[in-house]
C-alpha cells in the first residue's frame, strides 16, 4: 500500500464460478411418469443443479503475493459473493485445494508470479476449442500492456463435485480414508521390567522404524493428489491415492498390529490394483510425499506376501 | 459431512473439533461407565459440531512441542513443571489448576502415543524432548528439555491421531455448521441446547441437549497481525457473553515475538533455541540488554515487549517488500546456525521463510514483529471443564455446560502462557471435561431411561410445550435474521445474474470481510503488546459506534443460501464485535502491568489489588476472583 508501487502489475483472475439452485422440497413419490433416472451410472442426479458462469477479477498485487491473498482481498473489495475454503493461510490446514489452470494446488502456497500466463482468450473459439499450429501458440503475443502479468484460471478441485465456486464435496475422499479403518491397532502390551513391573509406558520405536513412515504421516488429506489422479473418479471405483497412503502410513507403523489385514482391504480391483502408475499424483503434494512411489512401494509389499 | 438426521434430544453436544473438543469426545466414550453403557446396549447420542472440517483445525498448525516431565532425555520433575507454568503466568494462575496440569501431563502425552501420534524419538526409542522458552530444572536453574515434539508438526500430528481415534468410535460429525446461539434456560443455571446453522443447505437448527462442552479455539482474528487462521473468531467465548455469562481474565492476549512481517505467520520459538537472535535497525543484539540471563529465550511477553521498545525508540526496520512502510520490525538473524543443522531441525520454518518472505534465512536476516497468537484468559471453568458464573463471591455451576482449550479459562497459563502449554492444556483438560461429562450422562441415564425423547426429559430442562422451548424459538429468531441477511441487500437477485455485467462488483457498500479488517487494525493500535487507557478508550468508542452501526447494517451479496459464506462471516464479525467490548473493558478495569498486559499508564505489578482473575460480563462489568495460591506466594519475575 506505501509506495512500492513500482513493482506491483496487474493480474487477471479467471474464476469458474458456479451457484447451486435452492434445494426445493420435490416430492419423491410424485409422478408416476417422472423422468427415471439413467440405467447408465448415477452422473447426472449426482451433478448438483444451478448456474456456471466464469468471472475475471483484476487487481494490482506484487508478483509473490499468493493466489489466496489476492482472493481474500477480492471478497473484501470487489465481491463478497465469491466461496471457496481456506483457514490456516500456510499450507497446513489442507483446506484450500483447487484447480490453478488445472493444475490442482493449494491456494495459499501457489503465487501470482509463478502460475500467471498471457491472455490467451483471443486464441480459444467460440466452443472451447483452441486453435493448433497457428502461428499464435508458438509465441503467444502480449496481450495486454508492460505491467500485466496475465491470466490465472481457477476451479475447484478436479475429480470431485462442484458444491459453490472453488468448493468441491471432498467427503467421498474422507469415506474412502475411513474405510480403510485409519487409526493405529496396537498390541496393547506395557513393557514390564523381569520382576513383573510396568518399566515403560509408550510403544518404544527406533528412530529408523519411525523414518519408515513419518512422512506419509504428515499427509494433510488436502484432496491435490486425488484430483491429479486421472483414475480417480471422486469416491466411485477407485479407493483414490490418499486412502492409499493412510494405508502405507499404517502398515509401516512398527507400532501397528494389522498390517496383514490392512493389505488384505487395499488388494482388491477397486484397491491398488486400478492404479494405473502414472504417478500425476506426486507432482503438486504440498507435503513432499512422493504419492507415486509410496503406491508402488505398498504394490510391491502386497504382491511380496503371495 | 452432516448428519443423517437430528435428534430430538442430544446427551451431549461437542461444538468445536480440534485436540479440545476431540479429546472431550474420547474422553467421554472412552470413560468405564460409558463403555459399559454401549456394551448394554445403550448407545448416548453424542454429535460434535465444528465450523470447519476437523482436519482443518487449528490445532493443526502447533509446531513445537507438548510439554511433559518424562525426563525421557534429561533429569525432569512434575514440580518444577508447576513452578515454571506459576511463575510464567506471573502468579495469575490457579495453582490447583497448574498443579493437575504438571502431574497429569506425562500421562496424556504417553497416551497420546498410545493412539498413535508419531513423536520424534531418542536414539534409545522413547519420546524425544527439547528445550523450550521458560521450562526450567530446579525451580528456575537451568533449562530442561520438556516439550515432547514430532519434528515441527506437532499439532498435525496430534489433530490427526485424535480425528482417527474419532473414526474408531464412530464418532458422528457435523461439519461445516457454525454454533450461532447457546441457550440457557431463564436463570442462567443450565444449559437447553444450541442453534447451529449449517452452511452447506443454508438450514438453521435447533439442537437440544442435556450437556453441550463449548472447545471453540481462540480469538487471534481480533487482531490484524496474528499467527492464527482465519476461522479463530472468538465464536465460543462471544456465545457465552451472549447467553449472559462472563469471561474471565480475557484481557490478556499472547503476543508471540516473531511473527513474520505482514503475514503474522509464526516462526517458532525453535528458531530461537537453535540460536536465532534477535537484532534492531544497529544491528544490536538487543535482548541482552532486557533479559540478561535468558536474552533471546526469555518468556514471550518479556520478548515482545523489548521488540515494541526498541520499535518505538526508532530502531525498527522496514518490511523489505515495503521498504517505504513503516519500521514496524525487527530482525531475527538465523545466519549464525549452520546451515545443514538448520534444515535438518527446523524444515518447516526454513520452508515458511523461503516461501513467504522470499529470504534464504541461512544467509540473510528475516524481517519479525509480534503477532497475537494465544487468549490465556477465556470462559472460565473448574479442573472438571464446568463452566461457571461468578456470583457473589462465588462459583455459580451452570448444569451441563461445558468447556475447554484455549476458548476457556481453567486458568493454568494466567497472564502468559509457556510454550508447549497450549496443546497440553486443550489434550488433559479436554480429557478431563470429556470424563466429566460422561459421569453426568451416566448419572442421569441410570435414573431415566426416555431422555433421548423430548417431551419426557427433566422437566426443568426444557418443559414440554413448544411455546416455552427456548431453543425453538432461538432458532426461530436466526431464520428470521437469516432472511433479512440475504434479502436486505435488495439488487441481490440482480447480481446473482452477474454474467451480463462481471466487471461490475459491488464496490462501495460494505462487507463483514472489511469491517473484520478494519477491526483488526483498531484492535492492534489500542492493544498490541502495550495500551494505555487512551488507546483503550479509542478503540472502544469505534466498536460501539462506527463498528456497531457497520454490523447491524451488514447484508449478503448473493441471494442463494447454500455454501453462502458471507453468512457465516457476518455472524462471526458481530461475534467479534461483541468479544472485542469485553477485551477493551477488561484491559480498562486492570490498573497494573503483568505478563502480557502492559499498561503503560500503571507499568507495575500490583498484587495488593490485582492478584485476581477480572470477569467480565457483556455490559461491560468487571468483578474480581481471589488467585488460588495453593504453596507458591507471589515472587518478582525475572528471567
Amino acid at each position: 500500500m506505501n509506495g512500492n508501487d513500482e513493482t506491483r502489475a496487474l493480474v487477471t483472475l479467471r474464476v469458474h464460478r458456479f451457484t447451486p439452485r435452492a434445494e426445493r422440497n420435490r416430492s419423491r413419490s410424485g409422478s408416476p411418469f417422472a423422468k427415471q433416472s439413467s440405467p447408465f451410472g448415477s452422473s447426472s442426479a449426482r451433478r448438483p443443479r444451478g448456474k456456471q458462469w466464469v468471472q475475471d477479477y483484476e487487481l494490482s498485487v506484487l508478483p509473490d503475493t499468493t493466489i489466496l491473498d489476492c482472493l481474500l482481498t477480492i471478497k473484501r473489495t470487489q465481491d463478497p459473493s465469491l466461496a471457496f475454503r481456506y483457514s490456516c493461510g500456510h499450507g497446513m490446514c489442507g483446506s484450500d485445494a483447487v484447480a490453478v489452470n488445472g493444475t490442482p494446488t493449494l491456494l495459499c502456497t501457489a503465487k501470482v508470479k509463478d502460475w500467471a500466463t498471457p491472455d490467451r482468450q483471443a486464441a480459444i473459439d467460440d466452443d472451447g476449442f483452441r486453435k493448433t499450429a497457428s502461428a499464435d501458440d508458438a509465441s503467444p503475443a502480449p496481450v495486454q500492456g508492460g505491467n500485466s502479468l496475465g491470466v490465472i484460471e481457477l476451479a475447484a478441485l478436479p475429480g470431485f463435485p462442484v458444491q459453490r465456486d472453488l468448493i468441491a464435496d471432498i467427503d467421498p475422499m474422507l469415506e474412502q480414508i475411513k474405510r480403510l479403518k485409519p487409526y493405529l491397532q496396537a498390541s496393547g502390551k506395557l513393557a514390564t521390567t523381569k520382576d513383573g513391573n510396568v518399566d515403560v509406558f509408550e510403544y518404544l520405536q527406533q528412530p529408523e522404524q519411525l523414518a519408515a513412515y513419518e512422512t506419509l504421516s504428515n499427509c494433510i488429506a488436502c484432496g491435490v493428489c486425488e484430483g491429479s489422479c486421472p483414475v480417480f473418479a471422486g469416491g466411485e471405483a477407485f479407493i483414490g491415492p490418499a486412502a492409499l497412503i493412510t494405508a502405507s502410513r499404517f502398515i509401516n507403523d512398527s507400532r501397528d498390529t494389522a498390517a496383514d489385514a490392512r493389505m488384505d482391504a487395499i488388494d482388491t480391483a477397486d484397491g491398488i490394483a486400478a492404479c494405473q502408475s502414472v504417478r500425476a499424483c506426486s507432482r503438486q503434494c504440498p507435503r513432499g510425499i512422493d504419492v507415486g512411489e509410496e503406491i508402488w512401494q505398498l504394490i510391491a509389499k502386497v504382491k511380496e506376501r503371495q | 459431512m452432516s448428519p443423517k438426521h437430528v435428534e430430538q434430544m442430544y446427551d451431549a453436544l461437542i461444538v468445536g473439533a480440534g485436540a479440545a473438543g476431540l479429546s472431550a469426545a474420547l474422553g467421554l466414550l472412552r470413560s468405564e461407565r460409558i463403555t459399559a453403557m454401549i456394551q448394554s446396549g445403550t448407545t448416548p447420542k453424542i454429535l460434535v459440531i465444528s465450523k470447519l472440517q476437523p482436519l482443518r483445525s487449528h490445532t493443526g498448525s502447533a509446531e513445537g512441542g507438548i510439554a511433559a516431565s518424562l525426563g525421557n532425555v534429561a533429569k525432569d520433575d512434575w514440580h518444577w513443571h508447576y513452578y515454571d507454568t506459576v511463575k510464567g503466568g506471573d502468579w495469575l494462575v490457579d495453582q490447583d489448576a497448574a498443579q493437575l496440569l504438571a502431574q497429569e501431563a506425562p500421562a496424556t502425552v504417553i497416551n497420546l502415543e498410545r493412539s498413535g501420534v508419531a513423536f520424534s524419538r531418542t536414539a534409545d526409542g522413547h519420546i524425544a524432548q527439547r528445550k523450550f522458552g521458560g521450562h526450567t530444572a530446579q525451580f528456575g536453574q537451568q533449562p530442561v528439555p520438556r516439550a515432547a515434539y514430532a519434528a515441527d508438526r506437532i499439532g498435525h500430528q496430534i489433530l490427526h491421531t485424535l480425528w482417527q481415534q474419532c473414526v474408531a468410535q464412530g464418532v458422528e460429525f457435523a461439519e461445516e455448521w457454525y454454533v450461532t446461539d447457546l441457550v440457557l434456560n431463564e436463570h442462567r443455571t443450565q444449559v437447553q441446547g444450541v442453534v447451529a446453522y449449517d452452511t452447506h443447505t443454508g438450514t438453521v437448527h435447533a439442537l437440544h441437549a442435556h450437556n453441550v462442552l463449548l472447545a471453540t479455539g481462540g480469538a487471534g482474528r481480533l487482531f490484524h497481525t496474528t499467527s492464527n487462521s482465519w476461522d479463530l473468531t472468538g465464536d465460543g467465548m462471544a456465545l457465552a457473553l451472549e447467553a449472559g455469562l462472563q469471561l474471565e481474565d480475557s484481557e490478556f492476549v499472547q503476543f508471540h515475538p516473531t511473527g513474520l512481517a505482514h503475514t503474522g505467520i509464526l516462526i517458532s520459538e525453535a528458531a530461537r533455541a537453535e540460536g536465532g537472535v534477535l537484532r534492531n535497525s544497529d544491528g544490536e543484539a538487543f535482548m541482552q540488554r532486557y533479559a540478561p540471563e535468558h536474552a533471546d529465550l526469555a518468556a514471550r511477553d518479556v520478548v515482545s515487549r523489548s521488540i515494541m521498545a526498541e520499535i518505538d525508540a526508532g530502531r525498527g526496520v522496514p518490511d523489505p517488500k515495503d521498504p517505504q512502510g513503516p519500521h514496524d520490525c525487527v530482525w531475527l538473524d538465523m545466519t549464525g546456525i549452520d546451515p545443514d543443522h538448520m534444515h535438518a531441525v527446523l524444515p518447516q520454518v526454513v520452508e515458511t521463510i523461503k516461501e513467504y518472505a522470499g529470504i534464504d534465512p541461512t544467509k540473510q536476516a528475516v524481517p519479525v514483529k509480534p503477532t497475537a497468537h494465544y487468549t490465556m484468559g477465556g470462559i472460565p471453568i473448574t479442573t472438571d471443564g464446568e463452566v461457571y458464573t461468578w456470583v457473589d463471591g462465588e462459583r455459580r455451576p451452570v448444569a451441563g455446560l461445558y468447556a475447554a482449550g484455549e476458548c476457556s479459562c481453567v486458568s493454568v497459563h494466567g497472564a502468559n502462557r509457556l510454550g508447549g502449554n497450549s496443546l497440553l492444556d486443550a489434550c488433559l483438560f479436554g480429557n478431563r471435561a470429556g470424563a466429566a461429562l460422561a459421569s453426568r450422562i451416566a448419572d442421569t441415564m441410570g435414573t431415566d431411561d426416555t431422555v433421548t425423547v423430548h417431551s419426557t426429559t427433566d422437566d426443568e430442562t426444557t418443559g414440554a410445550s413448544p411455546s416455552d422451548d427456548a431453543v425453538a424459538a432461538a432458532a426461530k429468531a436466526r431464520r428470521n435474521e437469516l432472511q433479512t441477511l440475504l434479502t436486505a441487500g435488495g439488487e441481490a437477485d440482480d447480481r446473482a445474474d452477474a454474467e451480463s455485467t462481471p466487471q461490475q462488483p459491488a464496490t462501495k457498500d460494505d462487507n463483514a470481510y472489511q469491517l473484520l479488517a478494519d477491526l483488526g487494525a483498531a484492535m492492534e493500535r489500542a492493544l498490541a503488546v502495550r495500551c494505555d487507557s487512551a488507546s483503550i478508550d479509542a478503540a472502544l468508542q469505534l466498536v460501539d459506534g462506527e463498528f456497531a452501526t457497520r454490523a447491524r447494517a451488514l447484508h449478503t451479496h448473493s441471494d442463494a443460501p447454500a455454501f453462502n459464506q458471507e453468512i457465516t462471516a457476518i455472524w462471526e464479525v458481530r461475534h467479534m464485535l461483541e468479544l472485542a467490548r469485553t477485551v477493551l473493558c477488561a484491559s480498562d478495569a486492570r490498573h497494573e502491568s503483568r505478563g502480557s498486559l502492559k499498561r503503560t499508564d500503571y507499568p507495575e505489578r500490583d498484587d495488593e489489588h490485582y492478584l485476581a482473575h477480572s470477569m467480565t460480563s457483556r455490559d461491560g462489568a468487571v468483578q474480581w476472583q481471589p488467585v488460588h495460591i495453593v504453596d507458591m506466594p507471589p515472587q518478582r519475575r525475572d528471567y
